[in-house]
């Protein structure tokens, strides 16, 4: 019999019954407290946390179950589902969440997919967030463009530098023929790109796109008699930062300093080991806070460290081989794993990195909150 | 782009926790959650203290004087009801919490990090908002 490694704790719940004026936030509150202290543990042993929205947050208000509509139209009865909600980590996170339930004997062959129609439906990147968007704080882009004017602001960042990051993803994405943006970027082009949020323009967002892309991680002992030769999976890990306003460091660096150091242990790599890098890139300032987070380069050098096309073609350190979310196209994250699966098959074409072994891809969402890492090898 | 945004920014309705925040706002007041048993001052408030997780909470009126932590200026209209330019601010207040707000009063390219601010309140719609200013043009009354 298999002895899993790890067990149930602690309990905790709420009384059952009809509770006027009390909210679903106070009787989830309630019960984890209950749990970490039936489990004889404190706030500080906590490091993960999984929630379920319940029908009234979920369900009832619209929002199917992902997995619930796909599944019913491919006609499935798996035995094994989910559906990620981290953002733009969702798709790296899904790949995990994969590979743990086939290790649990869960299921053998499961299908990672990503789609979304987001540029067929105008206005839809126009949200607001939380009670915040009452003052006018609309979208991801005025987010990020806070990191990146207290990047600018605390480190000398210049508009040169964000400029190096989109016109690399251009000059990948000319290498790439399936690329939705192709047409390559200069300084000039940059700098004549429309404001969106100061400091960040047009071309420092990545692009919006209809479109889906899937992924099959299979259990090892199956994959031997498939077609294709198997990309192994190395390492993976997240970490992630849920006090968006009230955590200091919040625009400083990202979750990703926690997660890049200890997936690379989990796989027994350092960061110089990988040779495809292929990092979320929703803005340019994603990527360089990134490079710093994962120590390619030391916390705020990242401007300078791009500086002479060092992440574009034929660069010391090429960065989203495909060209990204920038330019590639908006895939979720998916198309990063499928980057480096084409890599690391040798099937990368005029992008292939030579006698490339390991790639190193991330996951970033929501407001800056939620992080994924995974780490594939030949 | 201007184009269909749902719900409108200016109806939401706050949670049960930050109802009183609200609340205060309409008295000209810029309160903080308060834990009885750490001490801790918060925002957006919530059911415990997220430093100690004790429920014995309270709410603490604030000075209102802070810090531009980080800013942007919006040049893209989201929302025909938020005219651009105007600036979205990261304000770490003196007490220690942060919230998000606007920088009114000045000029967006006036407007940098490190920028001492004061709170004036503002009516917009339902709601009256916490907005800052720069201290220097700080008045007297809040009106």
């Amino acid at each position: 019999m298999a002895v899993h490694r790890a067990v149930i704790a602690g309990i905790g719940h709420t009384a059952f019954g009809r509770f006027v004026g009390r909210t679903a936030l106070d009787l989830e509150a309630e019960a984890v407290l209950q749990a970490i202290s039936d489990a004889g543990l404190a706030k500080h042993d906590v490091d993960g946390l999984i929630t379920d929205p319940g029908p009234t947050q979920g369900v009832i208000n619209g929002i199917t179950p992902h997995f619930l509509t796909l599944g019913q139209h491919l006609g499935l009865s798996p035995d094994f589902v989910g559906s990620e909600v981290l953002g733009g980590a969702s798709s790296a996170a899904s790949i995990q969440r994969a590979v743990m339930a086939i290790e649990a004997g869960l299921c053998s062959v499961c299908v990672c997919v990503y789609g979304d129609a987001a540029l067929s439906s105008p206005g839809s990147f126009a949200y607001g967030r939380g009670e915040e968007s009452v003052f006018g704080f609309f979208g991801a882009t005025g987010l990020h463009a806070l990191a990146a004017q207290r990047h600018m602001a605390h480190y000398g960042t210049r508009p040169e530098h964000f400029a190096e990051v989109a016109i690399a993803a251009r000059a990948h994405a000319a290498r790439t023929p399936h690329a939705q943006l192709r047409e390559p970027l200069d300084l000039d082009g940059y700098l004549a790109s429309r404001l969106v949020a100061e400091p960040l323009r047009r071309a420092d967002c990545c692009l919006i796109s209809d479109g889906a892309a899937a992924v099959v991680v299979c259990a090892a002992d199956r994959a031997r008699d498939m077609r294709r030769a198997p990309v192994s999976i190395l390492g993976f890990g997240q970490a992630h930062s849920l006090c968006t306003w009230s955590s200091p460091g919040h625009f400083d660096a990202l979750p990703a300093a926690r997660c890049g150091p200890a997936t690379l242990e989990r796989a027994g790599l350092a960061i110089n080991d990988i040779d495809v890098v292929l990092l979320y890139d929703c803005f340019t300032i994603a990527v360089l806070m990134q490079l710093e987070d994962y120590g390619f380069c030391k916390k705020g050098e990242a401007g300078p460290f791009v500086e002479g096309g060092r992440i574009g073609p034929g660069g010391s350190l090429p960065v989203n081989t495909s060209g990204g979310l920038m330019a590639e196209g908006y895939g979720g994250g998916m198309m990063h794993v499928i980057e480096a699966v084409r890599q690391l098959r040798g099937e990368a074409g005029d992008r292939q990195i030579k006698g490339a072994q390991t790639a190193l891809i991330s996951g970033h969402g929501l407001g800056m909150n939620t992080h994924a890492t995974l780490i594939l090898g030949q | 782009m201007t184009s269909d945004f749902h719900p409108s920014p200016l109806a939401f309705e706050p949670s049960k926790f930050t109802r009183p925040f609200w609340d205060a706002c309409r008295r000209h007041v810029l309160q903080a959650a308060s834990c009885n048993a750490c001490s801790h001052l918060f925002l957006p408030a919530g059911p415990v203290c997220p430093q100690c997780w004790s429920a014995d909470l309270g709410a603490e009126a604030l000075s209102g004087r802070g810090e531009i932590a980080a800013f942007t200026i919006y040049r893209q209209a989201y929302h025909p009801d938020y005219p651009v330019p105007y600036v979205i601010a990261l304000i770490a207040l003196k007490e220690g919490p942060r919230l998000i707000s606007n920088i009114v009063g000045c000029a967006p390219e006036s407007v940098a990090s490190g920028m001492s601010v004061t709170v004036r309140f503002a009516s917009r719609g339902e709601f009256v908002l916490p907005l800052f200013v720069p201290a220097m043009a700080e008045d007297s009354n809040d009106a």
